[in-house]
């Protein structure tokens, strides 16, 4: 290459006749510099992932659904922070952990919606077959590829509650007694996130097509929910509140649901009594997520195989 | 890359049959018929999949314990479409840059230039879904130079593209492996393309190596002549006096073919070019003694298809 320069600079007015500027072709140029290791590697899939859950990096109108479901979230909490400024409220209006409860229809479309853009699309276009000729193994990118939903799950569950936090502590409440409100709900929202992030994940992996995931996985979420909720109601009715405590175990938000009860304020038809129900509630929520990671690195083991 | 007796069985199916096979720098043809077994044996180079039965070394690498250092050194174009629709031709490549290791600033001047080279100009901030077959060929191959290989698998390349497509990704190719020094292997089940473009031919059939040769040997083992005159029963009075000469001769067609390793005027064996020339002067002094006109006289090229037949 030097001396291919070295040419060129000999006679530089050949090179640009009549003064104009000319793009020279230096030919090939090996490249020299560093290359960096899997975990770097990763930690670009991730953030690669995380900007395209939002939309980012890809076409306009693949940012629009994200971002109107994220605008719709934020949309109350930010309401309710223009109320306690102008009002004056001694209280907030909605406890933080219940906030999400609140909004769980949004949190369940945006899941649905956008897992597939991390599992499903790579499978649909065979983009998988390059990332797996790359250096990455295949368990680390379904855990990147996880851990970017995982993110983009969070920002959706936990920016209504840094925002409530914020107006609480504009509206001069009691610092402490938010300060650990808030916390619980932020724990709570990482412990939501997982179990989504697991579900839609591996939904979406076990689906080439974009549409049968979403559906999938709002008829498992939402509707389950319906389901869980409803037999709920009617144990609750019937005074057979063991029978609603059990099938609360069933779904994502009933869990969460379940721990809000026992763990912030939250009012619902039968919240689990006792300590085995209660530490049933913890280990079926950390088991959930944790089944469905290991589930996501199996798939993509076959995947790389197949 | 070499391998030893690699094996790859799926089960009902046999696709590498105890394959031994070694290849070197430059460009090399791997050419097969459908299910040959090609791009299995990619897979299983990229450490993919794993090999039944075997080994095999990529750039110094075993396949079956270094897979990620194989997979870092290594550029893949796959057969089939590998881009999502909704990301630009820039972006993609950056990428793909980044994931095979290159920081983001080095990734994004990697692409930049690999995407020059391959002649994606504007066209690169564009969603790929509207991309045509050939431009997707393009971002294909940049997104498999972007990290500077030292070895490229490029399966089908030219799969569905129109002539002068065909004609410039060949070309490309070409440059790969002549220009940027970087070692191809590239397989096609059109031979003609192999013809062109490589310096090493390897035909698999069925799991089985048929042959693995430089590409000039492919095409020149034949040493016959072609000759071609024009006049009143030229050909004929061409064979007679040709064969006064001592050159025997076989007609094809309007045309005589001779066999220059057969034998020579002289009587001894012709072994290198000296002798064939020899026999070009012989040739074309016939025609001139004669007043025939000598249209043609060229060296009979074979196609690598003939390797088939004679198998």
């Amino acid at each position: 290459m030097c001396s291919a320069m070295s040419e060129l600079s000999t006679d530089p007015s050949s090179a640009t006749p009549e003064g104009r500027s000319v793009i020279h072709d230096l030919g090939y140029r090996p490249y020299t510099g560093p290359r960096l290791g899997p975990a770097a590697i990763a930690r670009a899939l991730l953030v690669t992932g995380f900007r395209n859950a939002f939309g980012l990096g890809r076409s306009g109108r693949s940012k629009v659904l994200p971002f109107i479901l994220l605008g719709l979230n934020i949309l109350p909490s930010v309401i309710i922070g223009g109320v306690m400024v102008l009002v004056g409220l001694k209280e907030l209006p909605i406890g933080y952990a219940q906030y999400a409860s609140t909004t769980q229809v949004l949190l369940g479309i945006f899941v649905a919606a956008q897992a597939p853009v991390l599992f499903s699309r790579d499978l649909r276009h065979g983009t998988i077959s390059l990332y797996l000729a790359r250096p990455l193994p295949s368990a680390t990118y379904a855990i990147a590829r996880w851990g970017a939903l995982l993110g983009a799950t969070l920002v959706f569950l936990v920016s209504p509650v840094v925002i409530l936090y914020a107006v609480a502590l504009l509206g001069e409440l009691d610092v402490s007694d938010q300060s650990r409100d808030a916390a619980v709900a932020a724990g709570m929202a990482v412990l939501l996130a997982l179990a989504l992030a697991g579900v839609a994940g591996l939904i979406a992996s076990w689906s080439t097509r974009r549409g049968f995931a979403v559906v999938a996985t709002i008829a498992l979420l939402l509707l389950g929910n319906g389901i869980v909720t409803a037999i709920q109601a009617i144990a609750g009715e019937e005074h057979h509140a063991r029978v609603g405590e059990v099938a609360g175990l069933f779904s994502p938000y009933s869990l969460y649901r379940g721990l809000m009860a026992m763990w912030a304020d939250g009012d619902i038809a039968t919240p689990p009594t006792g300590v085995p129900m209660q530490t049933a509630y913890v280990v079926v929520f950390v088991g959930l997520s944790a089944a469905c990671l290991g589930g996501l690195v199996w798939r993509y083991r076959r995947v790389a195989t197949a | 890359m070499q391998t030893q007796r690699l094996t790859k069985d799926y089960g009902a199916v046999l696709a590498l049959d105890a394959l031994d096979l070694e290849i070197g720098p430059g460009i090399t043809g791997l050419v097969g018929a459908n299910g040959a077994g090609k791009s299995t044996l990619l897979k299983i180079l990229l450490g993919l999949v794993p090999a039944t039965g075997g080994r095999a070394q990529v750039l110094g690498h075993d396949i079956a314990t270094q897979g990620p250092a194989i997979r870092a050194a290594v550029g893949y174009l796959p057969e089939h479409d590998c881009l999502p629709p909704d990301v630009s031709a820039s972006d993609f490549v950056v990428h793909m840059a980044m994931m095979s290791g290159l920081p983001k600033v080095a990734a994004r001047e990697r692409a930049a230039e690999v995407l020059r080279h391959v002649g994606l100009a504007e066209e690169r901030y564009r969603p790929m879904g509207g991309y045509s077959t050939g431009m997707k060929q393009k971002a294909k191959l940049a997104q498999a130079l972007a990290h500077d290989p030292r070895l490229v698998l490029l399966d089908e390349p030219t799969n569905g593209l129109d002539p002068a497509a065909r004609d410039e990704m060949l070309g490309l190719v070409q440059r790969i492996g002549h220009d940027f020094g970087i070692a191809v292997i590239v397989t096609s089940h059109l031979l003609g393309e192999l013809e062109r473009v490589s310096d090493h031919v390897v035909v698999l059939d069925g799991g089985h190596l048929l042959r693995a040769s430089r590409t000039d040997e492919f095409l020149d083992a034949t040493g016959v002549l072609l000759v071609e005159v024009l006049g009143d029963d030229a050909t004929a009075r061409m064979a007679q006096a040709l064969a006064a000469a001592g050159v025997a001769t076989t007609p094809r067609g309007a045309l005589l073919t001779v066999d220059a390793t057969a034998g020579h005027p002289d009587g001894h064996e012709v072994h290198d070019s000296h002798d064939i020339h020899d026999i070009h002067d012989v040739i074309r002094d016939t025609a001139s003694d004669l007043g025939v006109g000598l249209v043609r006289l060229q060296v009979d090229h074979r196609r690598i298809e003939d390797v088939f037949s004679d198998e």
